[in-house]
């Protein structure tokens, strides 16, 4: 999952940056709101989080202009004063949320999680695909009710491909939401993730969730869901 | 007496009515006193004719006259009387005017004097004039006598009559087109100020944003320094909520910063940071409730009303959308004439709260009525009220929810602080705010502004 965050702070910024990477986000900051339009406009992303109060360009104008140019990612902003016009206005202009600082960290994750998973059309906080459910909220997932310990990136690797269940994932979409873009991307470690997915969640080889469509990528299996 | 046109209209009307009452009166005096010295004049001129066409005897005594020159004088009770008398009183010759009547006109005088009076005589009003005579014979002896002469008032008095008749019925025609005029002159010349106070209005409408008309160089003062007030008001509440706004931006982004900080103090050192935490979001419920308190513009005037059901359908709009997961089914009831006298910025920071609320802590229905009604004394009043079918608010922990955020030892949990800033708003409006609870099964906020 890729998100942009965009605020003028240097130190805010680099401290949702360092948190949410650690949390396996792929992160890309923006200072103003020309880079952040930059960004918006370049980046294949599933999600901003935009200060209303940015230089150069306003957070409101940035949303205006990221929306009229057809990005439709969530877009999550961050009031300093929190007044009501503030707020009312940048859902209008075509935010999904808004959070008035301060804020505590996991009030912001749960935010983007419920915001990354409405994007992908689940209703709930919990995805369920048959015997797998993964919670966005605690970030956990079990099988058949029994909890499976899973890392963040394994994690970030399966809510992506759940998020997405019956569609086809290709390989570089799944990289570019788990790297940063100066990761190295040549490196088989996503087969490497795919493959442990698979035995943490199907020990026996009975479920199949996580089918590979060879030279297009992975697919979530629908039948699992309907299942 | 409150209207600037009916003030002036009723001072210029009694000023007329005083100057025309004085002017008849003094016109009527005038006329009166004027008659009545051409009546004695009149009646010294027939003494004057009675002497000369008076005679003397062989001896030299008088002999009264008889060639009268007035024939008024020979016919009976023509109203014309003459008399002569003795120096005692005692007539010694009247005219034939005056046969068969006994008028007691005389009133002896020294030779040479006179006296002219008005004096009622047998049912009628009489002018008299008596003049004294002294008539010396050929014996040298001298008799006094007084010559009297009377006429009957009622001519003159009709005459005064006539007068008076003609005199005060142009006084009141003038009277009458002087009002007429002065109330058209009223008019005109207020005119402007009626355009003035109907600008106004039309501003209090929000029909227009200042005033644009042309006004007599008189008011062009008021209404330039009015149009700067306008204009000034809405740069200074603009000003103002920006540096508030900045204000917040500086306190608050710090305060983030503190608060990821002491969140990842805790995650990597395990340390306990819940102290240091707890107090970045007093600090944070303090800084928002003080710049929210100061951001209240309050009720202003020549300020446009606001209606209240596009600032819910916002809202709703909005909170549709943040709270999307919980797919609140929300009932909206709202008078279209519902309006808020004031800031619509302070509207919505009152329903945005509100509404945040219910939205919050409702099970999945939410109740908005917004109801406005003018009460007796012909203010309009607005009541606005928010259901929820929550768990409600507990009558005992309702005080404290309101107070959150104005005292530092304060916390309640649960509720959030947007109740209190609410209700600090509307306090500002001398509105009310009440909790209670809905029949939805949670809680109600009902808000009244005015009556």
């Amino acid at each position: 999952m890729r998100i942009l965050i965009v605020e003028d702070e240097t130190h805010l910024r680099e401290q949702l940056r360092d948190r949410l990477r650690a949390n396996g986000y792929v992160v890309d900051v923006a200072a103003d709101g020309e880079e952040g339009l930059h960004y918006g406009e370049q980046y294949p992303l599933d999600l901003a989080v935009i200060d209303i109060g940015l230089p150069k360009l306003s957070g409101i104008e940035l949303i205006r202009r990221l929306r009229s140019s057809e990005k439709h990612f969530p877009i999550l902003i961050l009031t300093a004063r929190g007044n009501w016009q503030d707020k009312v206005e940048g859902l209008e202009t075509g935010a999904d949320d808004y959070l008035v600082k301060p804020f505590r960290f996991e009030e912001l994750q749960a935010r983007l999680n419920a915001l990354l998973r409405r994007a992908s059309g689940w209703p709930k906080a919990v995805l369920d695909c048959g015997p797998i459910s993964l919670d966005t909220r605690s970030q956990s997932v079990s099988v058949g009710g029994r909890p499976v310990a899973l890392t963040a990136f394994e994690y970030r690797v399966l809510e992506c491909l759940m998020l997405h269940a019956g569609q086809v994932v290709s390989k570089a979409d799944l990289t570019e939401n788990i790297y940063d873009q100066d990761f190295d991307r040549d490196s088989n470690v996503l087969e490497v993730f795919i493959g442990r997915l698979r035995r943490k969640l199907d020990p026996d080889n009975e479920l199949r969730p996580i089918e590979t469509l060879r030279g297009r990528g992975y697919r979530f299996s629908p039948d699992v869901k309907s299942g | 007496m409150r209207s600037l046109h009916s003030r002036l209209l009723l001072a210029a009307s009694l000023m007329l009515a005083g100057f025309l009452g004085a002017t008849g009166l003094a016109l009527d005096k005038a006329f009166r006193v004027s008659a009545e010295a051409s009546m004695q004049d009149r009646l010294q001129s027939y003494i004057y004719a009675l002497l000369a066409a008076t005679d003397e005897d062989r001896r030299g005594r008088m002999i009264p006259p008889e060639d009268l020159p007035e024939p008024r004088f020979s016919k009976l009770d023509s109203g014309l009387y003459a008399l002569v008398a003795g120096e005692d009183g005692t007539p010694i010759w009247h005219s034939a005017s005056l046969t068969g009547r006994d008028l007691a006109i005389v009133d002896p005088q020294a030779p040479g004097a006179r006296y002219f009076h008005r004096r009622r005589l047998a049912g009628m009003e009489l002018y008299v004039i008596n003049y004294g005579v002294a008539w010396v014979d050929h014996a040298g002896t001298e008799g006094w006598y007084t010559f009297v002469v009377a006429e009957d008032a009622s001519a003159f008095e009709a005459e005064i009559e006539g007068f008076r008749t003609t005199l005060w019925g142009w006084l009141g025609a003038m009277a009458v087109a002087l009002l007429l005029a002065q109330g058209l002159i009223l008019r005109w010349g207020l005119r402007p100020l009626r355009t003035v106070a109907a600008d106004l209005q039309r501003i209090e409408q929000g029909r227009v944003e200042r005033l644009d008309g042309t006004y007599p160089k008189e008011l062009a003062g008021l209404t330039s320094n009015i149009n700067s007030l306008i204009e000034h008001r809405s740069a200074a509440q603009i000003r103002y909520r920006n540096s508030l706004d900045d204000l917040a931006h500086s306190l608050k982004t710090p305060l983030a910063i503190l608060q990821s900080f002491f969140e990842e103090g805790a995650d990597k050192c395990g340390q306990d940071r819940t102290t240091e935490r707890e107090q970045v979001m007093r600090m944070d419920e303090i800084i928002r409730h003080q710049l929210q308190r100061a951001a209240v513009s309050g009720r202003a005037a020549l300020a446009p009303p606001v209606p209240v059901a596009p600032v819910v359908e916002r809202l709703v709009h909005s909170l549709d959308k943040v709270y999307r997961d919980k797919q609140v089914q929300v009932r909206l009831n709202l008078d279209p004439q519902g309006v808020f006298h004031g800031d619509e910025a302070d509207l919505m920071e009152v329903l945005g709260n509100v509404l945040d609320n219910a939205y919050k802590y409702s099970d999945g229905r939410v109740r908005i009525t917004a109801r406005s009604d003018v009460n007796p004394e012909g203010r309009h009043a607005l009541e606005i009220s928010v259901e929820d079918d929550g768990r409600g608010i507990e009558a005992e922990k309702i005080d404290a929810v309101l107070q959150r955020g104005r005292r530092m030892d304060e916390t309640v949990p649960g509720h959030g602080i947007g109740l209190s800033i609410a209700n600090e708003i509307i306090k500002v409006y001398a509105g009310k705010l009440d909790i209670g609870s809905s029949d939805l099964g949670g809680a109600v906020v009902r808000i009244r502004f005015g009556g």
